[in-house]
Protein backbone atom coordinates (compact mmCIF):
# COMPACT_ATOMS: atom_id res chain seq x y z
CA UNK A 1 0.00 0.00 0.00
CA UNK A 2 2.09 3.18 -1.15
CA UNK A 3 0.28 6.71 -2.39
CA UNK A 4 -0.14 7.76 -5.43
CA UNK A 5 2.49 9.46 -7.41
CA UNK A 6 1.68 13.11 -7.81
CA UNK A 7 3.09 14.14 -11.27
CA UNK A 8 4.75 17.77 -12.63
CA UNK A 9 1.14 18.32 -14.18
CA UNK A 10 -1.03 17.71 -11.37
CA UNK A 11 1.62 19.84 -8.97
CA UNK A 12 0.62 22.82 -11.83
CA UNK A 13 -3.13 21.98 -11.10
CA UNK A 14 -2.68 22.16 -7.30
CA UNK A 15 -0.59 25.94 -7.56
CA UNK A 16 -3.34 27.15 -9.70
CA UNK A 17 -5.27 27.12 -6.10
CA UNK A 18 -3.66 30.13 -5.35
CA UNK A 19 -5.21 31.95 -7.63
CA UNK A 20 -8.12 32.20 -5.23
CA UNK A 21 -5.97 33.86 -1.95
CA UNK A 22 -4.18 36.02 -4.94
CA UNK A 23 -7.38 37.31 -6.50
CA UNK A 24 -8.72 38.18 -2.63
CA UNK A 25 -5.55 39.85 -1.86
CA UNK A 26 -6.12 41.92 -5.38
CA UNK A 27 -9.69 42.59 -4.61
CA UNK A 28 -9.25 44.28 -0.82
CA UNK A 29 -5.88 45.49 -1.16
CA UNK A 30 -4.51 42.85 1.43
CA UNK A 31 -0.99 43.11 -0.12
CA UNK A 32 -0.04 40.11 0.52
CA UNK A 33 0.48 38.85 -3.46
CA UNK A 34 4.41 39.37 -3.57
CA UNK A 35 4.41 38.14 -0.39
CA UNK A 36 2.38 35.09 -1.63
CA UNK A 37 4.83 34.18 -4.53
CA UNK A 38 7.79 34.61 -2.58
CA UNK A 39 6.94 32.65 0.02
CA UNK A 40 5.43 29.95 -2.33
CA UNK A 41 8.41 29.96 -4.39
CA UNK A 42 10.99 29.93 -1.86
CA UNK A 43 9.01 26.73 -0.23
CA UNK A 44 9.44 25.44 -3.79
CA UNK A 45 12.91 25.56 -4.17
CA UNK A 46 13.83 24.40 -0.44
CA UNK A 47 11.58 21.56 -0.37
CA UNK A 48 13.07 20.47 -3.89
CA UNK A 49 16.21 21.09 -2.81
CA UNK A 50 15.32 19.26 0.29
CA UNK A 51 14.07 16.30 -1.47
CA UNK A 52 17.50 15.85 -3.33
CA UNK A 53 19.72 16.39 -0.46
CA UNK A 54 17.65 13.94 2.17
CA UNK A 55 17.93 11.13 -0.36
CA UNK A 56 21.97 11.67 0.06
CA UNK A 57 21.83 12.13 3.77
CA UNK A 58 19.71 9.10 4.49
CA UNK A 59 21.69 7.12 2.47
CA UNK A 60 24.78 8.18 4.03
CA UNK A 61 23.08 8.13 7.40
CA UNK A 62 26.05 9.42 9.10
CA UNK A 63 25.40 11.01 12.38
CA UNK A 64 27.27 13.68 12.71
CA UNK A 65 25.95 14.58 9.31
CA UNK A 66 22.78 14.46 10.86
CA UNK A 67 23.50 16.55 13.73
CA UNK A 68 24.99 19.18 11.20
CA UNK A 69 21.78 19.17 9.10
CA UNK A 70 19.71 19.68 12.73
CA UNK A 71 22.37 22.48 13.48
CA UNK A 72 21.87 23.84 10.36
CA UNK A 73 18.05 24.05 10.52
CA UNK A 74 18.26 25.43 14.53
CA UNK A 75 20.50 28.18 12.78
CA UNK A 76 18.02 28.84 9.81
CA UNK A 77 15.01 28.74 12.53
CA UNK A 78 16.51 31.11 15.06
CA UNK A 79 16.99 33.81 12.19
CA UNK A 80 13.69 33.54 10.89
CA UNK A 81 12.19 34.00 13.95
CA UNK A 82 14.01 37.59 14.72
CA UNK A 83 13.45 38.57 11.31
CA UNK A 84 9.59 37.81 11.90
CA UNK A 85 9.68 39.68 14.77
CA UNK A 86 11.39 42.85 13.57
CA UNK A 87 14.24 42.38 15.75
CA UNK A 88 17.56 43.33 14.55
CA UNK A 89 20.23 40.11 14.39
CA UNK A 90 23.20 41.25 16.28
CA UNK A 91 22.20 41.01 19.54
CA UNK A 92 19.70 38.35 19.44
CA UNK A 93 20.95 35.78 17.35
CA UNK A 94 23.33 33.67 19.70
CA UNK A 95 20.85 33.73 22.34
CA UNK A 96 17.71 32.57 20.56
CA UNK A 97 19.99 30.09 18.42
CA UNK A 98 21.33 28.68 22.00
CA UNK A 99 18.11 28.56 23.51
CA UNK A 100 16.52 26.51 20.29
CA UNK A 101 19.36 24.21 21.08
CA UNK A 102 19.41 23.61 24.43
CA UNK A 103 15.12 23.53 23.77
CA UNK A 104 14.96 21.45 20.82
CA UNK A 105 17.98 19.25 20.40
CA UNK A 106 16.98 18.24 24.38
CA UNK A 107 13.70 17.12 23.73
CA UNK A 108 14.79 15.64 20.24
CA UNK A 109 17.59 13.03 21.91
CA UNK A 110 15.06 12.28 24.78
CA UNK A 111 12.23 11.14 22.25
CA UNK A 112 14.83 9.38 20.12
CA UNK A 113 16.45 7.79 23.01
CA UNK A 114 13.88 6.70 25.23
CA UNK A 115 10.42 7.20 23.22
CA UNK A 116 10.90 5.86 20.09
CA UNK A 117 14.42 3.66 21.73
CA UNK A 118 16.18 3.81 19.02
CA UNK A 119 19.24 1.63 18.29
CA UNK A 120 20.81 4.74 17.00
CA UNK A 121 19.85 8.10 18.50
CA UNK A 122 21.21 9.69 15.39
CA UNK A 123 19.36 7.53 12.80
CA UNK A 124 18.53 10.44 9.71
CA UNK A 125 15.15 9.20 9.17
CA UNK A 126 13.81 10.09 12.17
CA UNK A 127 16.59 12.54 13.61
CA UNK A 128 15.86 14.81 10.33
CA UNK A 129 11.78 15.32 10.46
CA UNK A 130 10.97 14.80 14.29
CA UNK A 131 13.76 17.70 14.40
CA UNK A 132 12.28 19.61 11.69
CA UNK A 133 8.45 19.18 13.30
CA UNK A 134 9.67 20.18 16.87
CA UNK A 135 11.49 23.07 15.28
CA UNK A 136 8.90 23.88 13.26
CA UNK A 137 6.07 24.44 15.85
CA UNK A 138 9.04 26.34 18.52
CA UNK A 139 9.38 29.07 15.58
CA UNK A 140 5.90 29.27 15.43
CA UNK A 141 5.71 29.79 19.24
CA UNK A 142 8.74 31.59 19.10
CA UNK A 143 7.60 34.35 16.45
CA UNK A 144 4.13 34.86 18.82
CA UNK A 145 6.03 34.83 22.29
CA UNK A 146 8.94 37.14 21.69
CA UNK A 147 7.29 39.08 19.04
CA UNK A 148 4.28 39.90 21.48
CA UNK A 149 7.42 40.59 25.03
CA UNK A 150 9.15 42.70 22.70
CA UNK A 151 6.45 44.91 21.06
CA UNK A 152 4.49 45.17 24.45
CA UNK A 153 7.83 46.50 26.24
CA UNK A 154 7.87 48.87 23.39
CA UNK A 155 4.28 49.94 23.48
CA UNK A 156 3.85 49.88 26.98
CA UNK A 157 7.02 51.79 27.82
CA UNK A 158 5.06 53.83 30.66
CA UNK A 159 3.84 50.96 32.58
CA UNK A 160 7.18 49.39 32.64
CA UNK A 161 9.29 52.41 33.41
CA UNK A 162 6.45 52.84 36.28
CA UNK A 163 7.14 49.50 37.81
CA UNK A 164 10.96 50.10 37.96
CA UNK A 165 9.90 53.84 39.56
CA UNK A 166 8.29 51.68 42.62
CA UNK A 167 11.52 49.91 43.10
CA UNK A 168 11.06 46.51 41.17
CA UNK A 169 13.66 44.56 39.73
CA UNK A 170 14.31 44.24 36.05
CA UNK A 171 12.80 40.91 36.84
CA UNK A 172 9.91 41.77 38.98
CA UNK A 173 8.60 44.54 36.32
CA UNK A 174 9.26 42.48 33.62
CA UNK A 175 7.53 39.39 34.76
CA UNK A 176 4.30 40.07 33.90
CA UNK A 177 5.22 40.91 30.24
CA UNK A 178 6.74 37.49 30.18
CA UNK A 179 3.48 35.90 31.56
CA UNK A 180 1.45 37.34 28.78
CA UNK A 181 3.47 36.60 25.95
CA UNK A 182 4.30 33.13 27.19
CA UNK A 183 0.19 32.28 27.04
CA UNK A 184 0.46 33.84 24.05
CA UNK A 185 2.77 31.64 22.29
CA UNK A 186 1.50 28.27 23.85
CA UNK A 187 -2.10 29.06 23.41
CA UNK A 188 -1.88 27.66 19.08
CA UNK A 189 0.10 24.67 20.21
CA UNK A 190 -2.41 24.07 23.38
CA UNK A 191 -5.47 24.20 21.16
CA UNK A 192 -4.28 21.84 18.32
CA UNK A 193 -3.23 19.51 21.30
CA UNK A 194 -6.96 19.84 22.52
CA UNK A 195 -8.51 19.89 19.04
CA UNK A 196 -6.45 16.93 17.46
CA UNK A 197 -8.32 14.23 16.25
CA UNK A 198 -11.85 15.88 15.91
CA UNK A 199 -11.28 19.37 13.57
CA UNK A 200 -8.11 18.11 12.42
CA UNK A 201 -6.42 14.82 11.35
CA UNK A 202 -2.66 16.33 12.32
CA UNK A 203 -0.21 16.63 9.49
CA UNK A 204 2.65 13.47 10.46
CA UNK A 205 -0.27 10.99 11.29
CA UNK A 206 -2.12 11.98 7.64
CA UNK A 207 1.57 11.50 6.21
CA UNK A 208 1.96 8.36 7.79
CA UNK A 209 -1.88 6.71 6.80
CA UNK A 210 -0.97 7.88 3.20
CA UNK A 211 2.17 5.97 3.72
CA UNK A 212 0.59 2.97 4.65
CA UNK A 213 1.10 3.16 8.41
CA UNK A 214 -1.65 1.51 10.45
CA UNK A 215 -4.11 4.13 12.49
CA UNK A 216 -3.41 3.31 16.09
CA UNK A 217 0.31 3.00 14.99
CA UNK A 218 0.21 6.81 13.70
CA UNK A 219 -1.87 8.02 16.65
CA UNK A 220 0.62 6.53 19.14
CA UNK A 221 3.14 8.48 17.06
CA UNK A 222 0.79 11.83 16.80
CA UNK A 223 0.62 11.74 20.63
CA UNK A 224 4.43 11.39 21.58
CA UNK A 225 4.77 13.86 18.82
CA UNK A 226 2.26 16.32 20.18
CA UNK A 227 3.91 16.41 23.49
CA UNK A 228 6.95 16.87 22.53
CA UNK A 229 5.97 19.53 20.71
CA UNK A 230 4.07 21.04 23.46
CA UNK A 231 7.36 21.08 25.85
CA UNK A 232 9.94 21.80 23.36
CA UNK A 233 8.03 25.41 22.44
CA UNK A 234 7.17 26.26 26.14
CA UNK A 235 10.98 25.30 26.66
CA UNK A 236 12.20 27.39 23.82
CA UNK A 237 10.07 30.35 24.09
CA UNK A 238 11.20 30.59 27.30
CA UNK A 239 15.05 30.37 26.78
CA UNK A 240 14.23 32.79 23.93
CA UNK A 241 13.10 35.14 26.63
CA UNK A 242 14.98 35.04 29.11
CA UNK A 243 18.74 34.75 27.46
CA UNK A 244 17.70 37.57 24.97
CA UNK A 245 16.42 39.96 27.84
CA UNK A 246 20.14 40.13 29.26
CA UNK A 247 21.40 41.09 25.93
CA UNK A 248 18.61 43.45 25.18
CA UNK A 249 18.34 45.80 28.32
CA UNK A 250 20.78 48.36 29.30
CA UNK A 251 22.25 48.64 33.02
CA UNK A 252 19.26 51.03 33.99
CA UNK A 253 16.98 48.28 33.14
CA UNK A 254 15.75 50.13 29.92
CA UNK A 255 15.03 48.06 27.00
CA UNK A 256 17.89 49.23 23.82
CA UNK A 257 15.93 51.01 21.53
CA UNK A 258 18.65 50.15 18.75
CA UNK A 259 17.22 46.21 18.72
CA UNK A 260 13.87 47.03 16.79
CA UNK A 261 14.09 47.74 12.95
CA UNK A 262 12.90 50.42 11.88
CA UNK A 263 9.09 50.16 11.11
CA UNK A 264 7.12 53.24 10.93
CA UNK A 265 8.43 56.45 12.93
CA UNK A 266 9.77 56.61 16.29
CA UNK A 267 10.73 59.36 18.48
CA UNK A 268 14.49 59.93 17.70
CA UNK A 269 16.86 58.39 20.56
CA UNK A 270 17.64 60.97 23.01
CA UNK A 271 20.93 61.11 23.60
CA UNK B 1 26.14 70.14 52.25
CA UNK B 2 25.36 66.54 54.37
CA UNK B 3 21.61 66.62 53.94
CA UNK B 4 21.45 67.39 49.87
CA UNK B 5 19.13 64.72 48.54
CA UNK B 6 19.63 66.07 44.68
CA UNK B 7 21.38 68.51 42.33
CA UNK B 8 21.31 69.39 39.48
CA UNK B 9 24.88 71.18 38.15
CA UNK B 10 24.36 73.01 34.47
CA UNK B 11 21.87 70.21 33.34
CA UNK B 12 20.96 70.43 29.94
CA UNK B 13 18.61 68.69 27.80
CA UNK B 14 18.22 68.30 24.04
CA UNK B 15 15.33 66.36 21.88
CA UNK B 16 17.62 65.51 18.75
CA UNK B 17 18.91 68.84 17.72
CA UNK B 18 16.66 71.01 19.54
CA UNK B 19 17.73 72.38 22.80
CA UNK B 20 15.03 72.37 25.69
CA UNK B 21 17.51 73.01 28.67
CA UNK B 22 20.31 74.54 29.01
CA UNK B 23 22.42 75.72 32.35
CA UNK B 24 19.94 74.38 34.59
CA UNK B 25 21.24 74.66 38.17
CA UNK B 26 19.17 73.91 41.36
CA UNK B 27 19.91 72.10 44.99
CA UNK B 28 17.57 70.32 46.91
CA UNK B 29 18.10 70.18 50.27
CA UNK B 30 16.42 67.42 53.15
CA UNK B 31 12.76 68.29 53.67
CA UNK B 32 12.50 71.20 51.23
CA UNK B 33 9.60 71.86 48.77
CA UNK B 34 9.77 72.44 45.28
CA UNK B 35 7.75 73.91 42.81
CA UNK B 36 8.63 74.04 39.32
CA UNK B 37 6.63 75.49 36.69
CA UNK B 38 6.80 76.86 33.18
CA UNK B 39 5.61 76.64 29.51
CA UNK B 40 5.01 72.56 28.42
CA UNK B 41 8.40 70.98 26.33
CA UNK B 42 10.65 72.70 29.03
CA UNK B 43 11.67 69.36 29.64
CA UNK B 44 10.22 69.49 33.66
CA UNK B 45 9.40 65.95 33.17
CA UNK B 46 12.52 64.97 32.11
CA UNK B 47 14.25 66.31 34.80
CA UNK B 48 12.39 63.52 36.65
CA UNK B 49 12.99 60.55 34.25
CA UNK B 50 16.74 61.58 34.08
CA UNK B 51 16.76 61.03 38.29
CA UNK B 52 15.06 57.61 37.80
CA UNK B 53 17.41 56.50 35.05
CA UNK B 54 14.85 57.01 32.40
CA UNK B 55 16.55 58.99 30.14
CA UNK B 56 19.99 60.73 29.76
CA UNK B 57 20.98 64.22 30.72
CA UNK B 58 22.67 65.59 27.16
CA UNK B 59 25.20 68.09 29.07
CA UNK B 60 25.84 68.65 32.66
CA UNK B 61 25.24 66.73 36.06
CA UNK B 62 23.22 65.54 38.37
CA UNK B 63 23.94 64.19 42.39
CA UNK B 64 21.92 62.45 44.27
CA UNK B 65 22.69 62.77 48.29
CA UNK B 66 26.42 63.92 46.74
CA UNK B 67 26.77 60.88 44.22
CA UNK B 68 27.17 61.60 40.75
CA UNK B 69 23.85 59.25 38.48
CA UNK B 70 25.27 55.89 37.58
CA UNK B 71 23.10 53.20 37.07
CA UNK B 72 23.23 52.05 40.63
CA UNK B 73 22.73 55.11 41.56
CA UNK B 74 19.29 55.38 39.68
CA UNK B 75 18.41 51.76 40.91
CA UNK B 76 18.58 53.11 44.12
CA UNK B 77 16.62 56.08 43.75
CA UNK B 78 14.16 53.89 42.25
CA UNK B 79 13.82 52.11 45.88
CA UNK B 80 14.25 55.59 47.74
CA UNK B 81 11.91 57.75 45.83
CA UNK B 82 7.96 57.98 45.30
CA UNK B 83 7.66 58.97 41.70
CA UNK B 84 4.08 60.10 40.56
CA UNK B 85 3.72 60.48 36.57
CA UNK B 86 1.29 62.73 34.68
CA UNK B 87 -0.20 59.60 33.55
CA UNK B 88 -0.34 56.79 35.66
CA UNK B 89 0.05 53.47 33.96
CA UNK B 90 -0.16 50.19 36.17
CA UNK B 91 -1.54 48.11 33.76
CA UNK B 92 -4.46 45.99 33.36
CA UNK B 93 -6.53 43.91 35.93
CA UNK B 94 -8.08 44.90 39.28
CA UNK B 95 -6.72 47.16 41.16
CA UNK B 96 -6.36 44.98 43.84
CA UNK B 97 -4.08 42.57 42.31
CA UNK B 98 -2.25 45.51 40.62
CA UNK B 99 -1.56 47.30 44.58
CA UNK B 100 -0.85 43.61 45.27
CA UNK B 101 2.11 43.48 42.71
CA UNK B 102 3.60 46.72 43.71
CA UNK B 103 3.81 45.04 47.18
CA UNK B 104 5.85 42.18 46.20
CA UNK B 105 8.41 44.07 44.62
CA UNK B 106 11.64 43.58 47.16
CA UNK B 107 11.17 47.24 48.86
CA UNK B 108 7.78 47.42 49.00
CA UNK B 109 7.60 44.00 51.05
CA UNK B 110 5.78 44.68 54.81
CA UNK B 111 4.43 47.91 52.64
CA UNK B 112 0.79 48.48 52.18
CA UNK B 113 -1.04 48.17 55.33
CA UNK B 114 -4.47 47.25 54.72
CA UNK B 115 -5.64 49.97 57.41
CA UNK B 116 -3.52 52.60 56.11
CA UNK B 117 -4.73 51.65 52.86
CA UNK B 118 -8.29 52.29 53.90
CA UNK B 119 -7.27 55.45 55.85
CA UNK B 120 -5.75 57.06 52.96
CA UNK B 121 -8.42 55.98 50.16
CA UNK B 122 -10.66 57.86 52.41
CA UNK B 123 -8.68 60.89 52.67
CA UNK B 124 -8.59 60.75 48.58
CA UNK B 125 -12.32 60.61 48.61
CA UNK B 126 -11.72 56.66 46.79
CA UNK B 127 -14.69 54.40 47.31
CA UNK B 128 -13.90 50.86 48.53
CA UNK B 129 -15.22 49.06 45.74
CA UNK B 130 -12.73 50.79 43.26
CA UNK B 131 -10.30 47.55 44.91
CA UNK B 132 -12.49 45.55 42.24
CA UNK B 133 -12.80 47.78 39.74
CA UNK B 134 -9.97 47.44 36.42
CA UNK B 135 -7.59 49.71 36.08
CA UNK B 136 -7.92 50.22 33.02
CA UNK B 137 -11.45 51.67 33.01
CA UNK B 138 -11.48 54.06 35.55
CA UNK B 139 -11.01 57.82 34.72
CA UNK B 140 -8.34 59.83 34.78
CA UNK B 141 -9.07 61.48 37.88
CA UNK B 142 -9.13 58.10 40.13
CA UNK B 143 -6.38 56.62 38.05
CA UNK B 144 -4.22 59.82 39.38
CA UNK B 145 -5.36 59.02 43.24
CA UNK B 146 -4.44 55.60 42.62
CA UNK B 147 -0.42 57.19 41.58
CA UNK B 148 -0.89 59.36 44.76
CA UNK B 149 -2.38 56.80 47.18
CA UNK B 150 0.78 54.02 45.73
CA UNK B 151 2.71 57.28 46.75
CA UNK B 152 1.74 57.80 49.76
CA UNK B 153 1.45 53.77 50.94
CA UNK B 154 5.15 53.13 50.07
CA UNK B 155 6.16 55.03 53.01
CA UNK B 156 9.14 56.88 51.09
CA UNK B 157 9.85 60.45 52.11
CA UNK B 158 11.15 61.71 48.65
CA UNK B 159 8.50 62.77 46.54
CA UNK B 160 8.66 63.47 42.64
CA UNK B 161 5.17 64.34 41.49
CA UNK B 162 4.73 65.27 38.01
CA UNK B 163 1.29 66.81 37.37
CA UNK B 164 -0.43 64.28 40.05
CA UNK B 165 -3.12 66.57 40.64
CA UNK B 166 -4.19 68.04 37.64
CA UNK B 167 -7.64 65.88 36.89
CA UNK B 168 -8.81 66.43 40.83
CA UNK B 169 -11.15 69.19 41.57
CA UNK B 170 -10.74 72.24 43.71
CA UNK B 171 -11.23 70.70 46.59
CA UNK B 172 -9.39 67.61 46.10
CA UNK B 173 -6.16 69.55 45.08
CA UNK B 174 -6.00 71.34 48.15
CA UNK B 175 -6.31 68.63 50.32
CA UNK B 176 -4.18 66.08 48.51
CA UNK B 177 -1.43 69.57 48.36
CA UNK B 178 -1.87 69.96 52.05
CA UNK B 179 -0.95 66.56 52.54
CA UNK B 180 2.17 66.24 51.16
CA UNK B 181 3.53 70.17 52.40
CA UNK B 182 2.31 69.25 55.96
CA UNK B 183 5.28 66.63 56.80
CA UNK B 184 7.96 68.60 57.44
CA UNK B 185 10.85 66.03 56.37
CA UNK B 186 9.35 65.30 53.59
CA UNK B 187 11.28 66.54 50.40
CA UNK B 188 9.40 67.39 47.59
CA UNK B 189 10.12 68.14 43.98
CA UNK B 190 6.92 69.19 41.89
CA UNK B 191 5.77 70.01 38.42
CA UNK B 192 1.96 71.41 38.44
CA UNK B 193 0.37 74.17 37.41
CA UNK B 194 -2.14 74.30 40.45
CA UNK B 195 -1.77 77.19 42.76
CA UNK B 196 -3.13 75.19 45.21
CA UNK B 197 0.75 73.85 45.80
CA UNK B 198 1.66 77.67 46.22
CA UNK B 199 2.14 78.15 49.71
CA UNK B 200 4.51 78.94 52.53
CA UNK B 201 7.81 77.41 51.99
CA UNK B 202 7.38 76.17 48.78
CA UNK B 203 9.92 77.46 46.87
CA UNK B 204 8.76 78.33 43.31
CA UNK B 205 11.25 77.54 40.14
CA UNK B 206 10.54 78.44 36.34
CA UNK B 207 12.14 77.23 34.02
CA UNK B 208 12.33 77.55 30.47
CA UNK B 209 12.22 81.44 30.38
CA UNK B 210 15.67 82.04 30.09
CA UNK B 211 19.11 80.21 28.84
CA UNK B 212 17.18 78.50 26.08
CA UNK B 213 16.01 79.09 22.72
Amino acid sequence: MTSPDISIPSLILCFLLLVIPLAISYRIKLQISRTTIDSVSRMTVQLGMVGVFLTYVFDLNNGVLNLAWVMGMVTIASYTTIRNVELKMNKLLLPVILSFMAANLSVLLYFNEFVLDLGNLLEARYLIPIGGMILGNSLRGNIVGMGEFYEDIRRNENRYLYSLSLGASRYEALIPYIRKCLRSALRPTLANIATAGVVFLPGMMTGQILGGTSPILAIKYQISIMVALYVSTAMSTSFSIFSTIQTTFDEYGLVKKEIYREKGKRKGTRK
Amino acid sequence: MQDEIIRYENAGIHFGSKKVLSNFSLCIPKGKKILMKGKSGTGKSTLFKILLGFEQLSEGSVYYRGVPLSPRVAWQIRKDVAYVSQDTDLGEGPVRDLLEEVRSYRPNREKIAPEKLHILMQELELEKDILEKDFENLSGGEKQRIGILIALLLERDIFLLDEATSALDAGLKKKVAEHFLKHSHWTLFVISHDREWEKDGVEIVTIGSNGSD
